[in-house]
């Protein structure tokens, strides 16, 4: 569950966006879509807790895995300085991921931003089940786009929306796959992970839609592990609510139970 | 023949197999960190603060990091005392660790009856009082900062159960040591400090308190040298054995409370970051003991003011 993990290699995807290639062959086994590793960026007291990070990507028989991440603070600034032959102490693989419905197609995904890299890890594993898999990807600018070619099975029917129109269709994902749905679209089964205003609008609209939804959520994290409780999310289960943590809970929830 | 320490404590009426323990809050009840170490290697367990009822806890964010430290504010989410005793304690006996249950009212009579029911069921061996929660409206803050209110409680959770008693001190005070002796005055066995110290982070790109509670405990290393102090102090104000605390990540900072006048130390923070800091612990202050040619963690408790 703690292992150092030998950095491969660190590639710049964008001007902030990275892909870092852990050795670690135990993990790559057991990781599963919608898992993540709780990553120590450096033995330093600033940054000093662990980064959560999702699993993009574990290529079978590799014994490695794929992280992509965005510089957005101290932490993944220190991150993209990693040095390859380093190690980084990772706890992992943490979470409950997502979990397919074995007949239910075509698999529908839903990517803002960052928020695609689970959910490329996602598409191998609904790929080996032979579905449909549809991803509706959006993010601010053709500036932010991941060459998304190069992590994704050859089928994945690909739909891209940004919010500046600099390429695909102008405006939120959500809109392009609104579009979608009235055009005929009809998902087996959605899975979707972004900032929290695409999901919660998503998780909105879905209550007028008959088909499953699971969500991917974000919160701080210190343990990782259940034991701070820090990392709280209000759910709804059989008409009660209550917190639960996203790192053990989770980060994968129903779509559905999700108190915004 | 190479001088090999015995690593066991006594704090008053108890006694620990070693001295290094994990902080309530932060080592759940123990079953998160299971598949990383056995729990009966701890010097003991205090659980998650447990209160009478169940408690939701608060909205999120619950937690910040800041410079060599973190800010939570959990507001003491647990299931309450019915589901701890009849699920939580059967798993921590069959673990055949040292259990001190970590408690927390929001009057004194639900201290009391915490203490009560607990000090009836086997397989604790102590309480501690959490009179210092700072995230908790109605609860321990009040109890923790007058001295008149501290002593009446422990008094009366100390009619109310048998078992070695331990009180956890808030550092958001001007002078811990007055609230030490009340403590003390009251009935305590054992202080534990130092809890977190009140603290708050705004979020420059909204302008409002980050925290969903607005004010969130600090701990960690950014911490220490207040807790040290603290431990400095209350040594030499009370007779009682201390538990210290706060931003203990290696074995120097262990031993600098032990030195300031604990007789044992809890880990909290660090086990977020490596939760082999425990285990790791106790293993280098054996080395460091051994290499001293010293007995037992006797020979250094209190040495600064030696
Ligand atoms: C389950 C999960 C999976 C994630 N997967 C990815 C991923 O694949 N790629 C990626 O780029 N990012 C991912 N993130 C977000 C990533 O953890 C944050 O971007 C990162 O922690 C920011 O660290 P920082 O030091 O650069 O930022 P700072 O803002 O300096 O960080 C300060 C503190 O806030 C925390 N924090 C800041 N933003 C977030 C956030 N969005 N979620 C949780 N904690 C945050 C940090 O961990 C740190 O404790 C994921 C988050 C979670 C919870
Ligand atoms: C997430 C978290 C939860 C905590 N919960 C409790 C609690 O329930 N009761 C309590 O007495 N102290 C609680 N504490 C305080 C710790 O037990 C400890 O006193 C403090 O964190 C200082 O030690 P540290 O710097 O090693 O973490 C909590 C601390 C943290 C970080
Ligand atoms: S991060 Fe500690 S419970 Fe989730």
């Amino acid at each position: 569950m703690l292992a150092n993990a030998r950095v491969l290699n660190l590639e710049k995807l964008t001007a902030s966006d990275y892909l870092l290639l852990l050795e670690e062959p135990q993990f790559a086994v057991q990781a599963s879509p919608g898992q993540f590793l709780h990553i120590r960026i450096k033995d330093s007291l600033a940054p000093f807790l662990r980064r959560p990070f999702s699993v993009a990507g574990a290529p079978p028989g590799k014994g490695v895995l794929q992280i992509i991440f965005r510089v957005v603070g101290k932490g993944t600034a220190v991150l993209s300085q990693a040095k390859r032959g380093t190690s980084l102490t990772c706890l992992g693989p943490l979470g409950k991921g997502f979990k397919p419905t074995p007949g239910l197609s075509p698999a529908v995904l839903l990517a803002g931003g960052m928020g695609v890299a689970p959910l490329l890890f996602l598409a191998h594993l609904l790929a080996k089940e032979q579905k449909k898999i549809l991803l509706f990807y959006g993010v601010a600018s053709i500036t932010e786009l991941l060459p998304l070619k190069r992590f994704l099975p050859p089928q994945v029917e690909l739909h891209l929306a940004t919010d500046d129109g600099t390429s695909g269709y102008r405006g939120p994902v959500t809109a392009l796959l609104a579009e979608a749905l009235q055009g005929g679209l009809k998902p087996g089964e959605m899975f979707a992970c972004g900032p929290r205003p695409m999901l919660q609008a998503v998780a909105g609209q879905n209550r007028g839609w008959n088909f499953p939804l699971q969500v991917s959520l974000e919160e701080r994290m210190a343990c990782g592990l259940g034991a701070c409780q820090g990392c709280a999310v209000k759910i709804r289960q059989g008409g009660e609510s209550s917190y639960r943590m996203v790192c053990c809970d989770g980060p994968v929830f129903d779509g559905q139970e999700v108190i915004w | 023949m190479v001088n090999m320490a015995d690593l066991r404590v006594r704090l008053g009426p108890l006694t620990l197999k070693n001295p290094v323990m994990a902080a309530a809050g932060t080592f759940g009840f123990g079953a998160e960190y299971a598949p990383f170490f056995a729990p009966e290697k701890l010097g003991a367990l205090v659980v998650n603060g447990l209160t009478l009822r169940p408690r939701e806890g608060n909205p999120p964010p619950r937690l910040a990091e800041t410079p060599a430290g973190m800010l939570n504010a959990i507001g003491l989410q647990n299931p309450g005392l019915k589901i701890f005793l009849e699920e939580e304690l059967p798993r921590l006996k069959s673990g055949r660790v040292a259990v001190i249950v970590n408690i927390a009212g929001e009057s004194e009579e639900e201290y009391v009856i915490l203490a009560r029911e607990l000090s009836a069921v086997p397989g604790i061996i102590a309480l501690e009082i959490n009179l210092s929660c700072p995230n908790v409206k109605q609860g321990g803050l009040q109890f923790g900062t007058s001295a008149a209110a501290i002593a009446k409680l422990v008094s009366k959770v100390r009619q109310a159960c048998a078992l070695p008693l331990i009180v956890k001190l808030t550092p958001n005070v001007t002078d811990i040591s007055e609230l030490a002796r009340a403590a003390e005055s009251g009935g305590a066995d054992i202080l534990s400090l130092v809890n977190t110290l009140m603290g708050m982070v705004i979020d420059v790109d909204t302008g409002r308190p980050f925290l969903g509670n607005i004010t969130g405990g600090l701990s960690g290393p950014a911490i220490r040298p207040v807790a040290v102090r603290m431990v400095y102090e209350v040594y030499r104000a009370t007779g009682l054995p201390l538990i210290g605390m706060g931003g203990i990540m290696e074995v120097d900072d262990a031993l600098q409370f032990m030195m300031a006048g604990a007789r044992a130390v809890a880990v909290g923070t660090a086990n977020f970051i490596d939760p082999y800091t425990v285990p790791r612990l106790i293993s280098a202050l054996d080395v460091y003991l051994d290499a001293k040619g010293f007995n037992g963690p006797e020979n250094i408790i209190g040495a600064a003011h030696r």
